[in-house]
């Protein structure tokens, strides 16, 4: 299936673009989509392990599956203040 | 209290005069009085909460009054810490509360006493080393605390009520990010727009914990993209349900204990490194001055010391705390604390 994911703060600024799509197995977990995120971008590679994932605006652990997710966010901490 | 002061605010239905009245007896813990600091400061003494504890360890640079409301170009000159300027600032705005400065660095060893008695906790901090601290001793003493963080013109808000919403530590299991591998305001920037945006909701947050609506607090990650006009929310309600915390089930306190941190910080915008020394010897400022004199130029009031020397300056206080601006190295901050003021 593919997914898009929505891209926030530093993970946008990095890669230029508000979303990416990805491409994964039907059964696909959030732990699965993290994966193939820094497959394709390896630039995300910190980002991806100490960012938050929701799907459908709700905080998702890493064993949640994705496949009846309709909106998938990639959520970087911010810092600053 | 002068009826008339906040007519406005108490004819807004969840506030009414139990609300106000509850205001004024409200202590709330302010870490950090810089960007976010200036704007929640600023909005709970309008609002009239009854004291407010202020806590900065810095100075006023030029490069703040962009975004950090409370300042103008004559504190920068004063060159007196924020924490102090930005009391006097509060008590001319409303002189019917009590305003507490304090001049030191947050850390473990003293985050307990000035945390002692207050009814909320505003996180207005740079860093997450930090917020994991505030977080550890918020869920200890079960006082409630607001997250708020800003980069460019990105910002995200939640509020943590301790044993009853998720805790910074069940968002984040694993800790704070390495020093280093987050974007700074010096990489990204910051504009001050996001920052007010943020402050505010953190202060409002405040307002609905000090006035009785706790029940109106939110059970979310407020996310906002300003640049874009996006604001978002990630649910959080069931998270702590879900996550085995350290902190707020198994109440272990890593940060509060010692066990994490570290005494030396790159300071967020600033080409500047502060040190703190784990134990902390008093310095003698006046004695120092007098024996800086003959290296370099060397400015000092009753809070703070300079010494401007090649193309650093160091701000040294009482309490053996040094600020070295000129560089974000710290093997070379801690080269000329010791080569000046000794090890």
């Amino acid at each position: 299936m593919i997914k898009r994911v929505l891209l926030f703060a530093s993970a946008k600024e990095t890669l230029g673009q508000d979303s990416v799509d990805l491409e994964l197995a039907a059964d696909a977990t959030v732990a699965d989509l993290r994966k193939q995120l820094v497959n394709d971008y390896p630039v995300l590679n910190d980002l991806v392990a100490r960012s938050h994932i929701a799907v459908d605006q709700q905080f998702a652990l890493d064993d949640m599956s994705l496949t009846d997710a309709r909106e998938v966010a990639l959520i970087p901490p911010v810092s600053g203040g | 209290m002068n009826n008339d002061r906040y007519s406005r605010q108490v004819r807004y239905p969840a506030i009414g005069d139990a609300g106000q009245e509850a205001l004024g007896q409200s202590t709330a813990l302010i870490v950090g009085c810089g960007a976010l600091g200036s704007v929640i400061a600023n909005t709970l003494a309008r609002a009239g909460v009854g004291t407010l504890r202020i806590v900065d360890r810095d100075f006023l640079e030029t490069s703040n009054l962009q975004r950090q409301m409370l300042y103008d170009e004559a504190d920068v000159e004063s060159n007196l810490p924020k924490a102090i300027v930005a009391a006097e600032k509060l008590r001319r705005i409303n002189s019917s509360i009590v305003v507490e400065p304090h001049v030191v660095d947050v850390d473990a060893a003293n985050i307990e006493a000035l945390s002692k008695g207050v009814d909320v906790i505003l996180d207005a901090t740079d860093n997450f080393e930090i917020r994991f601290l505030i977080n550890d001793v918020a869920v200890k003493h079960s006082i409630p605390w607001i997250y708020g963080g800003c980069l460019g013109a990105d910002g995200q808000t939640m509020t943590i009520l301790p044993n009853t919403s998720a805790c910074l530590r069940c968002l984040m299991l694993e800790g704070p990010p390495l020093p280093g591998t987050m974007p700074t305001c010096d990489s990204a920037g910051i504009l001050a727009s996001i920052i007010n945006v943020i402050g505010s909701i953190q202060a409002n947050e405040a307002m609905k914990i000090l006035s009785g609506n706790k029940q109106s607090i939110s059970k979310s990650l407020t996310i906002v993209e300003l640049w874009q006009n996006q604001f978002r929310q990630m649910d959080v309600s069931k998270l702590r349900d879900q996550v085995d915390c350290p902190t707020c089930k198994g109440r272990q306190f890593d940060w509060l204990d010692g066990r994490q941190g570290s005494h030396s910080a790159v300071l967020c915008g600033r080409n500047a490194v502060q040190l703190s020394p784990p134990e902390r010897q008093p310095l003698d400022l006046e004695k120092l001055a007098s024996s800086l004199e003959s290296v370099g130029q060397v400015t000092r009031n009753r809070f703070l010391m300079k010494l401007a020397v090649d193309d650093f300056e160091l701000t040294l206080f009482p309490d053996g705390r040094a600020i070295i601006n000129g560089t974000e190295d710290v093997a070379v901050a801690r080269k000329l604390y010791a080569q000046y003021v000794g090890n």
